[in-house]
């Protein structure tokens, strides 16, 4: 199973312009609200028709639905330049609500074989009966929507889009509505799933941890564009855009201009970290042109006083003084300031765990010296 | 006493219900899910016999079924079918007068069906008829009940546009409110309070049935 998308759409003051290919993988599409992650997950299902451009799906790589139900090559279900439009009620695509939208007046059995048709009877009842097991759903059968908990919920919504044989499976926000715990677990269950029905599969999430957690691969959309496209690691690590760094969390961006090429290295110079080396990226780099570079929080650690200064750590150290501190549970941020920039240097943040801040005697106006390790540091072009 | 005008109200409200329904359940339908130009005008002409002076209304349903009016004559010549001064000229003031007292619950409770469980129907493979029976109408039916029993209710309250329509011919077209106006004028007390009485324990049980009703599990 496959999906090749190219969508457009002009709205009021904002475009959209979305274009993926992806395999039967488990993919997060990943951005802030209002970039059009709904958006895109609706014009691939017909809920919304795009002002121009393609979905395929299909693509012949695996052999049909979760049920066999045929799915025979990739099927063109959208292409505004021959007037192709499937009615949303062929495309078989199976679309989690973030609210679930169950029906409620109808049964959790009911809900499920809604979508079934025209399967006998012993093979209705052998398709239900299994997705109520793997969905954890017995013993709730009988029940209607308001009486299950916000799980039980959610799970009979994906039960009821697995149960009609999707080719691809797109989930708007599916842990949004849940609490923390519950949905520690569901994102698991969810992984499972995926195993066990290896559907195409879009998860849309606004949630860094979630993101992280699910997607093999991630595309990152900001402003209806889709910013970087690419493993998890590299969206986490290796950021293509500023905006990307910021989403994904890597709170230390600064801007800093290239002060020569050693190598396999580049030196940047910022006025408030001075010098720092940072391993040299693929692209076209001139001494004297400006550039931006990051690091994760999490990825600076602090150095000892007494400790030697080793040739790990003694590339990109810094000097500076403790600003401010938040607590944030189970890790601390440290806002360090060198004092070179004056009073409006962005300071460094540093996030180190609890016990490290304790047994350090970490505090507002005490002095501090990390290293912004030079493989951490990421340049972005 | 002559119970021939409770018989024809029964038969007159029941038959304009039905149609108001039929009617009526299109139009909910169109007003709560589509957008089209001229929408708010249509919607203030649906309203408006709640609005104007039922006299009002019964001169404009005389002057487009009337004999002489191009849909009387046809209705007439070519169909067989006379409406002034009829029982069928009753069930048509009936049916004007009830008909926004359908459309209105009847549309909102379809307006309170959320788009996301329609959706979720089509992409489960439902056409867009079967949507309407399977999710649409049944989490609607309370609303369209209501609108029913209003209308039903509205009819056979009827009086202004069906006197000026149907008239009130004894035995022919006289509907229990006009028997009422009807006895009253004639100094007929005792037929008056018989029949003012039925009529008040009817509108009675039909709001309070509605309201028992309409408290939904949904």
């Amino acid at each position: 199973m496959s999906l090749e998308f190219n969508v457009k759409k002009r709205l009021d003051g904002f475009s959209l312009d979305v274009g993926l290919k992806l395999t039967d993988e488990l993919m997060v599409l990943f951005g802030p609200s209002g970039a059009g992650k709904s958006l895109t997950l609706k014009m691939i299902s017909g809920l919304v028709r795009p002002d121009e451009g393609f979905v395929d799906i299909g693509g012949g790589l695996g052999g049909g639905g979760a049920w066999g139900a045929g799915g025979a090559g990739g099927t063109r279900v959208f292409d505004s330049a021959s007037g192709v439009n499937v009615p949303i009620r062929k495309r078989r695509t199976g679309y989690l609500f973030q609210d679930y939208a169950l029906f409620p007046h109808m049964t959790v059995i009911e809900n499920i074989s809604y979508g079934i048709n025209g399967l006998e009877a012993g093979r209705l009842r052998e398709i239900v009966g299994e997705l109520v097991r793997v969905m954890r759903l017995e013993g709730l059968e009988k029940r209607y929507p308001a009486e299950l908990s916000g799980g039980q919920k959610q799970r009979t919504a994906l039960a009821r889009t697995l149960a009609t044989g999707p080719r691809v499976l797109l989930l708007d926000e599916p842990f949004s509505a849940l609490d923390y715990q519950v949905r520690e677990k569901l994102r698991g269950d969810l992984k499972k799933i995926h195993g066990l029905f290896p559907i195409t599969t879009i998860l849309v999430t606004h949630d860094l941890e979630e993101a992280f957690m699910l997607g093999t691969r991630i595309a990152v959309i900001n402003e209806g564009r889709i910013e970087q496209f690419s493993s998890r690691e590299d969206v986490f690590y290796r950021p293509r855009t500023r905006n990307v760094a910021r989403f994904v969390g890597t709170r230390n961006i600064f801007t800093g201009t290239v002060a020569g090429i050693d190598g396999p290295d580049v030196v940047i110079e910022n006025p408030d970290i001075g010098r720092i080396r940072a391993p040299r990226p693929t692209g076209e780099l001139k001494a004297g042109s400006e550039v931006s570079f990051c690091i994760r929080p999490e990825e600076i650690p602090v150095i000892r006083p007494e400790r030697t200064l080793d040739a790990k750590v003694r590339v990109n150290l810094i000097e500076g003084e403790i600003t401010e501190t938040t607590g944030k549970g189970t890790t601390h941020t440290l806002f360090i300031s060198t004092g070179k920039g004056g009073a409006g240097g962005a300071p460094i943040k540093v996030e180190v765990p609890n016990f490290v801040f304790k047994k350090l005697g970490l505090a507002k106006g005490k002095p501090i010296r990390v290293s912004l390790k030079k493989e951490s540091v990421w340049v972005i072009l | 006493m002559e119970l021939f005008p409770l018989y024809l109200t029964i038969k007159v409200s029941l038959t304009a219900t039905v149609f108001a329904a039929a009617i009526g359940i299109v139009v909910a339908l169109v007003m709560a899910r589509r957008d089209f130009f001229g929408k708010n005008a249509v919607d203030a002409l649906i309203m408006q016999p709640l609005v104007i002076p039922p006299t009002v209304l019964g001169y404009y349903l005389l002057t487009v079924f009337g004999r002489s009016s191009f849909l009387g004559r046809f209705l007439e010549d070519s169909l067989g079918v006379e409406i002034v001064f009829t029982w069928r000229g009753a069930v048509v003031a009936a049916l004007v007068s009830s008909l926004p007292l359908f459309i209105k619950p009847a549309r909102a409770a379809i307006e309170g069906v959320g788009k996301d469980l329609e959706d979720a129907a089509r992409l489960l493979g439902k056409t867009e008829f079967q949507v309407l029976r399977t999710v649409t109408l049944p989490l609607a039916w309370r609303g369209i009940v209501a609108g029913g029993v209003m209308a039903f209710a509205r009819a056979t309250g009827e009086f202004g546009a069906t006197l000026m329509v149907a008239g009130s011919i004894p035995g022919r077209t006289m509907t229990l409110p006009i028997a009422i106006y009807d006895a009253v004028q004639m100094g007929d007390n005792l037929t008056a309070n018989i029949l003012v009485l039925i009529i008040t324990v009817f509108s009675f049980s039909v709001l309070y049935l509605v309201g028992l009703f309409t408290r939904g599990r949904f």
